[in-house]
């Protein structure tokens, strides 16, 4: 998992959210059905694609999901 | 026995996908009943998707598409944050046809939640509160620096503060509170560097949790989980960073697992306990193929692979032993199997553990039909356990109700995966619990006893029924509860009670518990019913009306309710309203009220039909049966 385009497509398998790549600049709190848990279960799905540890506390500042990604892929 | 059909396609892994594929298609709510089947065999990451996208689906939505679609709400409050409970316990739940209405409370909010009477989780009335606390509930509240002495003060206050919490709930007389106990990590026993201090926290917290569970005891409303057995299985009890970042107090695992338990309660809340357990022979009580190998050729006993289907049998003596019907299910010739039962010297199971033994070449869905009609219960109290794919699929497909357990090739994994769904979970057990497979096994002796006479009549007075009609008794309350729980058939509103709400009833001022008990020629059939009424205005009503489909149909039901009417009348009543609440199952008691003389009057609130005779023909007990009465609760 590299990309943006991944990224939103984990997302949707993992939280179920029918969100598209224009969701990804987004405000979190501005995504429909969004709820800070989560976070929670977005870290445990990037930690297992990406095969390595990812900053909690960074994502819990992230404000999009564009954010969260940066923060797992440590761009 | 393993058998595959010839060209079936692999079947693929289940996955949430179908569930989210739903949800994109926007019919989730409409398709609703397909879920439970989708979840079946969901493994727990998959389940744990499928509980994101469930957790977003507003009941109401359902609801409005299956109006009968049981709803159980929960209240969600403890120590810390809970978000991530709510999307297993949805899914869990839905695993068992039940639809979750959560309420989650905010951060840390259990004392006032349970504590004010006024409090929103009370206000959203809830059948289930789970209170779920963490280690941190107790050192939150320990200073720095800290000895064991300082933990055993801390743990002493909450527990005492638990325990008047639980009170507080109890005395609320509905619902069912469910505490955990707390688990002991070892960032905190580290902490101490001497062996003895270390034993003694150790020991304190053990006498904490201790108290907790006993708290289940004290309290009728109150059930404790006990944490210990599932971190034993390999769950984590935390995760470092959630706890430290997110305010998590318990791991996500751990929650999903404790979610899954919290789904067997509510299964029993709602009267969906499993009654009954059918078992296949070759491959799950025993290694081989009897028709093959023989039966000295069979593996039981004897050796490690014999030994660990021996092991399975003593753990389904253990369920029989505590009320569950057993039953065997297998493609064979019967007098093998009839053969190996009896003789073979490694069985643990023998004849009399089974209400029947069924041996034939036929469909295994249309066996298990054909013994929930001649145990009179539905095949949704079936368990059905089989190593088979083939067999497993068929039985689901055709019999959806029936819950089938997959087992594994593997003996030494049969135990944990029966075991893994406690289909027959439930509050407590009493001595009629413990006589139900002889209660069984005497009716199916009393249908070969029908068999033989012309005429039911004739069956009937050949029977020798006795009825004992009187107010329940302090120690029946548990056993009243049960069958309002357990009882789908004839239960004429499906309401289910609680022992405190049993108890409640039965100390009322104008209202009672009767409980019914019945025996004859073949046995004691112990407590089979319950009518619940209550006097308001010279008017008695019959809150509801409850009998074991055990017993119906054998004037039982109208000797009870001639009886009401009868104690009504010489009361100075001048009428009896009863109300009938049509529930999935029990159709077949539409027509009780007005075949005993009662006339439609309305609609009742909340759904159904309300009934009244005016008792000026009270209907005469049935001659057969023997009826006495007391209105004392002496036995």
């Amino acid at each position: 998992m590299t990309t943006i385009e991944d990224f939103m497509v984990l997302v949707r398998d993992e939280i179920g959210l029918p969100l598209g790549p224009e969701d990804a600049d987004l405000p979190l709190d501005g995504l429909p059905g969004w709820d800070s848990v989560h976070l929670l279960t977005l870290l445990t799905a990037l930690e297992r694609e990406t095969g390595r540890p990812v900053s909690l506390p960074d994502v819990l500042a992230a404000d999009s999901l564009r954010g969260i990604h940066r923060v797992a892929v440590g761009a | 026995m393993t058998a595959t059909p010839a060209a079936s396609p692999p079947p693929a892994a289940p996955s949430a996908r179908a569930v989210a594929e739903l949800h994109a298609a926007g019919r989730l709510a409409t398709d609703y009943p397909r879920v439970r089947g989708l979840l079946a065999d969901l493994p727990g990451a998959e389940l744990a998707r499928a509980g994101q996208v469930l957790a977003r689906l507003d009941p109401d939505e359902v609801l409005r598409a299956h109006p009968s679609a049981p709803v159980v709400g929960i209240a969600v409050t403890g120590h810390r944050t809970l978000g991530t409970l709510v999307p297993p316990l949805t899914a869990e739940l839905a695993r068992h046809g039940l639809l979750a209405r959560t309420h989650l409370s905010g951060f840390d909010g259990w004392v006032f939640d349970l504590g004010d009477p006024g409090s929103e989780l009370y206000a959203a009335r809830p059948d289930v509160v789970l209170c779920v606390l963490d280690p941190d509930v107790v050192f939150d509240e320990v200073p720095l620096p800290w000895t064991a002495a300082d933990v055993e003060r801390a743990l002493d206050a909450k527990v005492a503060l638990v325990r008047d919490l639980a009170a507080a709930f109890d005395r609320r007389g509905s619902g069912t509170l469910v505490l955990n106990t707390l688990p002991l990590p070892r960032r905190f026993t580290a902490q101490l560097v001497d062996y003895r201090s270390r034993a003694r926290l150790g020991a304190a917290w053990r006498t904490a949790n201790a108290r907790l569970l006993a708290l289940g005891e004290e309290f009728p409303s109150v059930v404790t989980l006990d944490l210990d057995p599932l971190i034993a299985e390999g769950i984590p009890a935390e995760d470092a960073r959630l706890g430290r970042y997110a305010g998590v107090g318990l791991s996500p695992a751990l929650l999903a697992r404790y979610a899954r338990e919290v789904g067997h309660l509510a299964r029993h809340l709602t009267g969906r306990t499993r009654k009954a357990l059918v078992c296949d022979l070759d491959g799950t009580l025993w290694g081989g193929i009897l028709g093959d190998d023989g039966a000295e050729g069979v593996e039981l006993g004897e050796s490690p692979r014999g030994e660990a289907f021996a092991a399975f049998q003593r753990v389904v003596r253990q369920l029989g032993s505590q009320g569950v019907l057993l039953a065997v299910a297998s493609k064979n010739d019967p007098e093998p199997v009839a053969a190996a039962l009896r003789d073979h010297p490694g069985m643990v199971l023998r004849p009399d553990d089974f209400v029947r033994v069924t041996a034939n070449w036929r469909p295994k869905p249309e066996n298990l039909a054909e013994l929930a009609q001649a145990l009179n219960i539905g095949v949704d109290s079936f368990v059905f356990v089989d190593d088979s794919a083939f067999e497993c699929g068929m039985v689901r497909h055709a019999l959806p109700d029936v819950a089938v357990v997959r087992l594994a090739e593997e003996p030494a994994l049969h135990i944990e995966r029966l075991l893994s769904d406690g289909w027959f979970d439930t509050r407590e057990l009493n001595a009629d619990d413990r006589a139900r497979s002889a209660r069984y096994r005497e009716e199916l002796d009393r249908q070969g006893f029908l068999a033989s006479f012309d005429s039911v009549a004739d069956y009937l007075s050949g029977l020798g029924v006795r009825v004992r009609l009187a107010p329940v008794t302090a120690a029946e309350v548990a056993r009243a509860s049960q069958l309002t729980l357990r009882t789908n058939q004839f239960n004429m509103t499906g309401r289910r009670l609680q022992p405190p709400e049993v108890r409640a009833a039965a100390d009322g001022p104008g209202s009672r518990v009767l409980a019914i008990r019945s025996a004859d020629r073949f046995g004691d059939n112990g407590m089979v019913g319950v009518v619940l009424t209550r006097a308001e205005a010279g008017v008695v009503h019959i809150d509801n009306f409850v009998l074991s489909c055990r017993v119906f149909s054998r004037g039982i039901e109208t000797a009870c309710l001639s009886a009401v009417l009868a104690d009504a009348k010489a009361a100075g009543a001048h009428a009896v309203e009863a109300v009938f609440r049509p529930g999935p199952k029990n159709a077949g008691a539409r027509d009780f009220y007005p075949e005993h003389g009662f006339t439609r009057v309305g609609e009742a609130p909340g759904g159904g039909a309300v009934y009244r005779h005016d008792l000026a023909r009270v209907p005469a007990s049935p001659a057969h049966i023997e009826f006495t009465e007391s209105q004392e609760e002496s036995r």
